[in-house]
């Protein structure tokens, strides 16, 4: 890949989005201008047509009824204040003809007990009298059933209103607003980065070929892969930005809104603190920018088989009903963000964004929706690649060449995977665990636990078999020397210590999840030790070192600078365990694996490192009492400073010492 | 040189045939896909400072081949290279596309910029320094005359201006080989003749010009040497005075009526 040959490419593409005259509307002028004039102007509409129903007279009729009249007439009088407007009471001759011929808004008629209210409901003022009667007639009648409560000799207060009610609001005013907004923010925000996405996508996918540039930039010396990335990535950056820009305009037009009733309603006392929202927001435009990525990547897939702009659209409009639909998850009823809606792509952003205004932080699932998004983009921009790698849609504007994946008698022997498998696989695994691990462990409770452990070692080995890969270079297959299999102990030692100081120290910064360790607990509680060495130690050490230490780092080892390969492993071992906390422990043991099975060329060194590590950790659940007595750091809550410095010190020396260990066996 | 070494590309068709099954309903016509070779395993070099014309009727393989040599579509079997003049040989696409200057009628130029603004974005992606871009934009368009409309959009450019911007296009890498699918193709007297002039002159500055056409009179003065090509193989090759002389007529478009009967009798 060329910097700057992509570099050249991508600032083409903005620039010619730019100066694509249907993007820009949908991009600037739309949620610049079109959004605030229509919220702002319909609330000026609804001003006015109310003051000018206040303004207005309302005539009205009682036809053959005077003594009706004559009370109705007092307490209309008196209405003006309470309702709005002025009701008048004229006298005509034929009041049914003077109604309809609208020279009156509405009559009555009594019939014994019965009134009658007559009225043209196709009429608004007409409406809007019958509205005013039917008020009046409710002060007429409380008035006559006092009278003759009071006539009886009772207290008609009493009876009337034997108990008050009133309502108090424990909601504070930022939770009230917090909870509109996140109804429909996640909507107004999918559907913008969609409509940010979408019109860019198609200028530079089925645009391009409609403007038969595309050969041109097959003539370039580029390759697919910088010509596919340059266009991504301007897309995503346009869809960002719109997306930005549509959120900052409706939330000023809100805004407005919100302080001139505000300033309409002046006795309703209402503070509300905007700077609570602030993380909120932080967290929604992250979130925002790599759904960005996400909905570009799917948007290009779906407008390159179009041959022009209008089929394009044509391909396009489902892809937005899928999205809006999902976009509406957060104004169902009981559907919230959980371990499982957060891996379903679209919902979990709707869900996350929703959540985040009523002030849910749950840092956990925020880490699933962020990876899992990250994981489909990454799909996405793959399966992009394919099709655009396809000469078939290309040149010739159909489907059917597509060739999404390689038949397996078409593979090469003895391959060496690339970097794109790796991806690929990381995020099949991924999606794997999310989906089916999750399913697995609601289902089977601690057997699912195994179950995830399966497919970490399976998919790995699944791939490799397709691929025809070298599966002694590509997963280190090599019997280990003595003095690295010491070094290996040493080295996972050291990891396990320096981690728990880690630990230690970031606990309190970034407390655990009470919930997630209790549900842990009870899962673990009551299975036999054989069973918990198994799957907690043993089954972990083989699946995730064939994965990460085999997979990624044997197919990195060959393609990337040494401690690119290294660091790469360590980081993507330590996302893939999605705590932030764990985050940092895990990167100092991956490092210690990786190290070792990098300088030992063989991966049994860290599979033994890695049950050693695992098995600690089982010891400690198991027998928590006797390890205290045996190691009473382990145990403490708090350490003190002298009891981390110590257990440092003796990590930092393992390290050194495995390090020289396993190091001179490359040597030699 | 530019050498092409056994080249092939398989394509799909659907072919229509009337299955046994199908015909119990109503005689449906199923298609069954088969693939055929667009270009069947064609080899010739090109040496330094020739014109190659490339003949051959409609669906002959004439794009294709042209597509594969220019790196735009990766053969099925066989391999273009390139030897350059230190000698080295030339295989990636990209280093290869390198060295080639492409243009066909499917080669549109970005309508929202202007040829300066394209110009500069093609030799950023060459990798040409800003300068010396700069400095080869002027020569360019002093050659082509473009600088009345250089930084008009080109959109807005009249057929023989954009056609100018397009060769300007090839030019700026300055490339040893040029490969032009059917350039002169529904253009005015003046805009071919500016296009064969220009492959003229490439042609004594050294440069290497492939070019397809179905204007047989030029083909014939222009080109040193001619393939002629049916239904994706070399059906004819040599220079235009021997094919005149083997099949014994006077004109090519003669010698082109005669291959194509041979080639039918067969």
């Amino acid at each position: 890949m060329n910097v700057k040959r992509m570099g050249a490419l991508f600032k083409r593409e903005i620039r010619d989005i730019f100066r694509d005259k249907k993007t820009m509307i949908m991009m600037v002028l739309l949620p610049l201008v079109l959004y605030p004039l229509l919220i702002v102007g319909m609330a000026l509409l609804s001003t006015a047509i109310m003051q000018s129903q206040e303004e207005k007279t309302y005539l009205v009729a009682f036809e053959d009824c005077a003594e009706l009249e004559t009370a109705m007439a007092d307490i209309l009088e008196d209405m003006p204040e309470e309702i709005g407007y002025t009701v008048k009471v004229v006298s005509e001759d034929s009041c049914r003809e003077a109604l309809e011929a609208e020279t009156i808004d509405a009559y009555v008629t009594m019939d014994g007990k019965e009134i009658t209210i007559h009225y043209l409901s196709a009429k608004d003022n007409s409406s809007t009298a019958s509205y005013a009667l039917d008020e009046a007639f409710d002060i007429y009648r409380s008035s006559l059933t006092k009278q003759q409560i009071e006539d009886a000799g009772l207290d008609a207060e009493m009876i009337l209103h034997p108990v008050q009610i009133a309502e108090n609001d424990l909601s504070s005013a930022e939770e009230s607003v917090g909870s509109m907004l996140g109804t429909m923010m996640p909507f107004f925000i999918i559907t913008m980065i969609l409509l940010g996405a979408i019109y860019p996508a198609i200028d530079v996918t089925a645009g391009e070929k409609e403007r038969g540039t595309l050969e041109t930039l097959l003539t370039l010396p580029v390759t697919n892969f910088e010509m596919i990335m340059s266009k991504f990535l301007a897309v995503s950056v346009i869809a960002g930005v719109s997306a930005l820009l549509n959120v900052i305009s409706m939330c000023g037009a809100m805004a407005f809104l919100v302080s001139s009733s505000m300033a309409s309603a002046a006795d309703m006392n209402i503070v509300i603190d905007y700077t609570k929202f602030i993380p909120g927001i932080l967290i929604t435009i992250l979130v925002m920018m790599v759904f960005a990525l996400f909905v570009t990547a799917v948007c290009m897939c779906t407008c390159v088989f179009a041959k022009n702009f209008k089929d394009a659209n044509n391909y396009a409009t489902p892809v937005m009903f899928v999205f809006m639909f999902a976009s509406y998850a957060p104004m169902l009823p009981d559907v919230e963000l959980t371990a499982q809606t957060a891996a379903i792509p679209v919902v979990n952003v709707a869900l996350l964004v929703a959540g985040l205004f009523e002030f849910n932080y749950n840092y956990a699932l925020f880490g699933i929706v962020l990876v899992s998004n990250v994981a489909y983009s990454l799909l996405a921009i793959m399966v992009l690649g394919r099709i655009y790698n396809s000469e078939s849609v290309l040149f010739s504007e159909g489907f059917s060449g597509v060739k999404l994946f390689d038949k397996r008698s078409d593979m090469k022997e003895k391959q060496i995977p690339g970097v794109g498998d790796c991806v690929l696989l990381m995020c099949i695994v991924l999606l794997l665990m999310l989906y089916g691990g999750t399913y697995a462990q609601l289902k089977l409770g601690f057997g699912g636990v195994a179950v995830q452990q399966a497919f970490i070692l399976i998919c790995p080995l699944v791939y490799a078999w397709y691929m025809k890969a070298d599966f002694k270079k590509v997963f280190s297959i090599k019997p280990p020397h003595i003095k690295g299999v010491l070094g290996g102990i040493c080295l996972a030692l050291a990891g396990f210590m320096l981690a728990l100081v880690a630990g230690a120290l970031l606990t309190p910064v970034f407390p655990q999840s009470a919930e997630s360790l209790k549900a842990m607990d009870e899962m673990i509680k009551g299975q036999p030790a054989w069973v918990l060495f198994l799957v907690m130690a043993a089954m972990p050490a083989i699946g995730e070192e064939f994965l990460f230490r085999g997979f990624l780092m044997g197919t990195l080892r060959e393609k990337c600078k040494p401690w690119v390969a290294i660091v790469a492993t360590t980081l993507i071992f330590a996302a893939y365990h999605m705590s932030l906390l764990k985050m940092f422990t895990i990167s100092i043991i991956g490092l210690g694996l990786t190290v070792a099975a990098y300088m030992t060329g063989s991966i049994f060194v860290s599979m033994l490192m890695h049950f050693i590590n695992n098995s600690v950790s089982v010891l400690i659940t198991l027998y928590p009492e006797q390890v205290g007595k045996l190691f009473p750091v382990l145990m403490e809550e708090s350490p003190g400073s002298a009891q981390i410095a110590v257990v440092t010190l003796v990590g930092v020396v393992l390290a050194v010492v495995g390090w020289v260990l396993v190091k001179g066996k490359k040597a030699v | 040189m530019i050498i092409a070494d056994n080249l092939c590309k398989q394509f799909e068709r659907t072919v229509l045939s009337e299955e046994k099954k199908g015909l119990g309903k109503k005689g449906k016509k199923t298609g069954k896909k088969e693939t055929f070779y667009a270009v069947d395993h064609v080899s010739f070099q090109v040496p330094q400072g020739e014109i190659l014309g490339i003949l051959g009727p409609n669906g002959a393989g004439k794009t294709t081949l042209l597509r594969m040599l220019g790196s735009l579509m990766e053969p099925t079997e066989g391999t273009v290279s390139i030897e350059n003049r230190e000698g080295k040989v030339l295989t990636d696409p990209v280093d290869l596309k390198k060295s080639i200057g492409y243009l066909s009628g499917n080669t549109k130029l970005y309508h929202r910029m202007s040829p300066r603004e394209m110009l500069y974005m093609l030799a950023e992606i060459y990798g040409i320094e800003k300068a010396e871009a700069e400095k080869r934009i002027a020569e360019i368009s002093n050659v082509l005359d473009m600088e009345s409309f250089l930084d008009n959009r080109i959109e807005k450019l009249s057929t023989g201006q954009t056609q100018r911007a397009s060769i300007a296009r090839c030019l700026i890498h300055d490339p040893d080989i040029y490969i032009f699918d059917e350039p002169t193709l529904g253009l005015d007297i003046l805009s071919a003749d500016a296009i064969v002039n220009f492959m003229k002159s490439q042609k004594e500055r050294g440069k290497t010009v492939l070019y397809s056409t179905h204007y047989l009179e030029e083909a014939q003065f222009l080109c040193d040497r001619i393939l002629m090509i049916y239904q994706g193989k070399i059906v004819k090759e040599g220079s235009p005075k021997a094919i005149l002389e083997e099949c014994n007529t006077e004109n090519l478009r003669d010698a082109f009526h005669y291959v194509m009967e041979e080639v039918e009798k067969a």
